[in-house]
């Protein structure tokens, strides 16, 4: 190789790298913006029922693992109060008539976790009077406080610390109350042994307050799991927290979890003594939904303020300073490149055919912007198309590229019927341009029909196994989220995406394929050498 | 390395060709010169170079019309792509057959494998490599009506079908590896390796077949006539090298493969011309490439005749 070449390539490979290597250890700026969970987007519809013109219901608010923004109310026709000065926020809507309409209320909502392991132990005597509230007793009938006393003696000792005797209530109502939905007194649950979620809520409670430790009822939301639809309405559920070490740790009984809440329970409020009559289905209709918004795994918007505060040349020529949708478009077309130099490594230095140039590539487009199966599955459909064209109209014997332009229509109306017959017409509106590709491709159909004829069975096969092959390379590499984002982030690669396509645009040596084609050679003049140097002797 | 087998051979790759031999050697405004049929036949006749007789050169679908009547004349032809390859779009018409039924003339062509095709059939094939659909990147093209050429009697017993034809490489103007292509009944006549016709490496030397591969196997026996590959002289040898030599002047490509056809009366002529030859011709022959091109590059500079470097080759290939 010349040496300028050599110089280059070597420029063209290194320079991104040292840039990289500069952005990260000068300008401490990190190389991918950081991941963000996956978000709720929470809605909440209430009615109250009768004649009112004012009423309230509880909201989510801010607090140990959960996150809210983008909070919306429809305030049209209302006054809209929002009193969170408790543990809880309560949202209250008033007009000077009654309120017949539904009012709405919608946000955002990021849920962690949260997990407390190795709960200290906990021998606090008196609390700050504010929660007072959390330790006072509700009015028993006589001969339950009775037998909540028996029950008392069964399972505590007397001289243990809060956090052990918080441990043992749980152990009870946990395993010893058996679920049952109808049954939802107090009395009923002592005698019978069973009792609905709430029930087993409120008997922990008033378990614990009896030990003086403070202790709340609060109501939450199972969010939907990944099967069930998204317009599924959800219901409230509850569970408890205790107040131990200065701390809220929650606690339920009624799934089994001891100082850990898992992601899918959203807390809307921390206090159902103070909401119960507001949302008994007595004085409020209302509808809960709640549907994942996958679309911003990675947070760009920290990351584009970081990248601007960093004020270097970087942060003029940054893809983040792109409007949204454009940086959209550009994610994926960052990856075009990649995509290139699979196809050149498979093509040159394996030696896999393919059918025109830069099919596969297309092709993965396709199947990136819809889905793999589907992707697959239309592509066999227009390939069918294709063939079954050349068949047919081959009778009517029509100039080539009027033939051509039917392929192209039939395809058309192949995605027209599909949009018709599909219920899932967002995946068409959101991606506009993911059926391109495969209208490209399309135009290199027919000339599989002609291999079919002209090189048989065998070699098209090849080469449309090939062709696909390289697609769903490719497929794979772009469905790795972080190599769409660290192009995209890093989009001076590119150079060295190109130093990379020289070193194999100088490559000399034979393809992984000619291995195969010229093994019978190899063999063969290794069989008459030998009838020679057998001959010698 | 799995390749040093191949390196110690000699063996010619795709990527080594491409890059140290065609992008190198061959200059791309030349090009047409090889890949346009009807250029190449230009350039032949001011050479003096024999080649297939060009009946008619169809180039627009309004002379389609009244071919019937232009075509009725000749007792056989061929239809070809002008910039076709690999022999795709070829078709051998080796009978016109004209039937009168109650007062309408009806003209039949029967092909080189006895199917018959309908005057539109013939029409519709011409209008398909007017369109593109043969040639090399699709665009539009011109076809051929040419002089269907006889089989020289030495192949009756070597050819199921069509014509062989003998393909030369020709390095800088020398012949380097020479193979004749037969054709068999599962290449359906043609002449073409990848459709399973035979590769018969050839001596440069004397002009005797050494060996013969079908679809990169070696074979010892025609598959059709069950006569032995190995051993057959070509008659004409040294001309058809002169012939190929020549090519090289006429085009000024170094890095060339010369198709050439023998005829029973006029001897070798010119086939076609190709400027990305295939690699199999080293199966064929059992042998590389590689050191018979990097040969004949210190004898490149030496302005030899065609005559002279045709001696260069047969004394050492």
């Amino acid at each position: 190789m010349k040496k300028i070449i050599v110089l280059i390539t070597t420029l063209l490979i290194v320079t991104p790298l040292a840039m990289l290597l500069y952005k990260s250890q000068v300008l401490n700026l990190s190389l991918l913006p950081q991941m963000v969970d996956d978000v709720w987007n929470f809605h909440l519809t209430a009615r109250p029922k009768g004649d009112h013109t004012s009423f309230s219901f509880p909201i989510p608010k801010p607090g140990p693992g959960i996150k809210i923004s983008d909070e919306r109310i429809r305030s049209k026709n209302f006054e809209v109060f929002i009193d969170s000065n408790s543990d809880s926020a309560l949202a209250t809507w008033s007009s000077k008539e009654p309120i017949k309409q539904r009012v709405t209320y919608s946000a955002r909502i990021d849920l962690k976790p949260l997990l407390y392991k190795n709960i200290p132990k906990d021998y606090t005597e008196t609390y700050p009077k504010g929660l007072n509230r959390y330790l006072k007793m509700p009015i028993l009938l006589p001969e339950d406080v009775a037998a909540i006393n028996h029950l008392e003696k069964a399972i505590l000792e007397g001289n243990e610390d809060k956090t052990s005797v918080v441990r043992k209530i749980y152990y009870y109502v946990e395993e010893e109350i058996q679920r049952n939905t109808s049954i939802k007194t107090i009395h009923e649950t002592l005698n019978t042994g069973k009792g609905s979620p709430l029930i087993k809520a409120k008997l922990f409670n008033i378990m614990a307050r009896r030990q003086k430790v403070p202790s709340r009822v609060v109501v939450m939301v199972r969010m939907p799991d990944l099967k069930s639809s998204a317009q599924a309405k959800l219901r409230f559920t509850f569970a408890n927290e205790v107040f131990l070490n200065n701390k809220w740790i929650p606690i339920d009984t009624n799934r089994g979890y001891f100082g850990e809440r898992p992601d899918n329970f959203m807390v809307i409020h921390r206090n159902y003594e103070e909401v119960e009559k507001i949302i008994s289905k007595k004085r409020v209709s209302y509808a809960i939904q709640a549907e994942r918004a996958r679309i911003n795994r990675f947070n760009k918007t920290e990351f584009k303020k970081e990248v601007i505060k960093s004020d270097s040349i970087f942060s003029r020529l940054s893809l983040y300073r792109l409007p949204l949708p454009l940086q959209t478009m550009f994610t994926t077309i960052m990856l075009i490149p990649i995509g290139t130099l699979v196809l050149s490594i498979a093509r040159n230095l394996i030696g896999i055919p393919t059918f025109g140039i830069f099919t596969p590539i297309l092709l993965t487009l396709f199947f990136k912007e819809t889905s793999f199966g589907f992707g697959f599955l239309f592509f066999s459909i227009v390939v069918l198309i294709g063939i079954g064209e050349r068949y047919v109209l081959d009778k009517f014997y029509l100039l080539a590229v009027p033939r051509l332009s039917i392929i192209l229509t039939m395809v058309i109306m192949l995605m027209i019927g599909y949009s018709l017959f599909s219920t899932d017409i967002a995946f068409i509106s959101q991606k506009h341009l993911a059926f391109f590709p495969i209208v490209i491709v399309t135009t290199n159909i027919e000339r599989l029909s002609i291999m079919l004829t002209e090189e048989g069975l065998v070699n098209t096969l090849k080469t449309l196994f090939g062709t696909l092959v390289i697609a769903i390379l490719g497929y794979l590499l772009y469905s790795i989220h972080a190599l769409e984002m660290f192009m995209f982030t890093n989009p001076e690669l590119l150079f060295t995406i190109i130093g990379l396509l020289i070193l194999i645009g100088k490559y000399k040596g034979y393809r992984l394929s000619e291995f195969l084609r010229f093994r019978d050679l190899v063999r063969q003049k290794k069989k008459k050498s030998e009838i020679i140097s057998n001959d010698i002797p | 390395m799995i390749f040093r087998e191949l390196k110690e051979l000699g063996i010619l790759g795709i990527n080594n060709r491409v890059g140290r031999y065609i992008l190198r050697h061959n200059k791309r405004s030349n090009y047409p010169l090889v890949d346009n049929k009807v250029l190449t036949a230009q350039r032949a006749e001011a050479w003096g170079i024999a080649m297939p007789e060009n009946y008619m050169i169809v180039e627009n679908y309004g002379s389609l019309k009244n071919l019937h009547l232009k075509i009725q004349d000749y007792d056989s032809f061929v239809i070809k792509p002008a910039n076709g390859s690999q022999g795709n779009g070829i078709i051998v018409i080796k009978e016109i057959i004209k039937e009168e039924k109650n007062g309408v003339t009806r003209v039949l062509c029967r092909r080189s494998n006895d199917k018959l095709m309908e005057i539109e059939e013939v029409k519709h094939h011409i209008s398909g490599i007017l369109s593109g659909l043969y040639s090399l990147a699709g665009q539009s093209d011109t076809a051929i009506i040419q002089a269907k050429i006889d089989k020289h009697p030495i192949f009756d017993n070597y050819s199921y079908g069509g014509i062989p034809d003998i393909r030369v490489i020709v390095f800088e103007g020398y012949p380097v590896m020479s193979m004749v292509r037969l054709p068999t009944k599962s290449s359906d006549g043609r002449a073409n390796l990848h459709q399973g016709a035979i590769g018969a490496g050839i001596n440069l030397s004397d002009g005797c077949t050494n060996n013969a591969v079908i679809k990169n196997q070696v074979v010892e026996f025609h598959p059709d006539t069950g006569h032995k590959l190995v051993g057959l002289q070509l008659p004409f040898w040294r001309e058809s090298l002169e012939l190929a030599a020549q090519c090289y002047d006429m085009v000024e490509l170094g890095y060339l493969g010369v198709d050439i056809v023998l005829t029973p009366d006029k001897g070798p002529i010119l086939l076609e011309l190709n400027a990305r030859p295939g690699l199999g011709i080293q199966i064929a022959n059992l042998a590389g490439l590689v050191p018979r091109l990097e040969k004949i590059r210190p004898q490149a500079s030496k302005n030899l005749l065609a005559r002279e470097r045709v001696d260069f080759s047969m004394e050492n290939f």
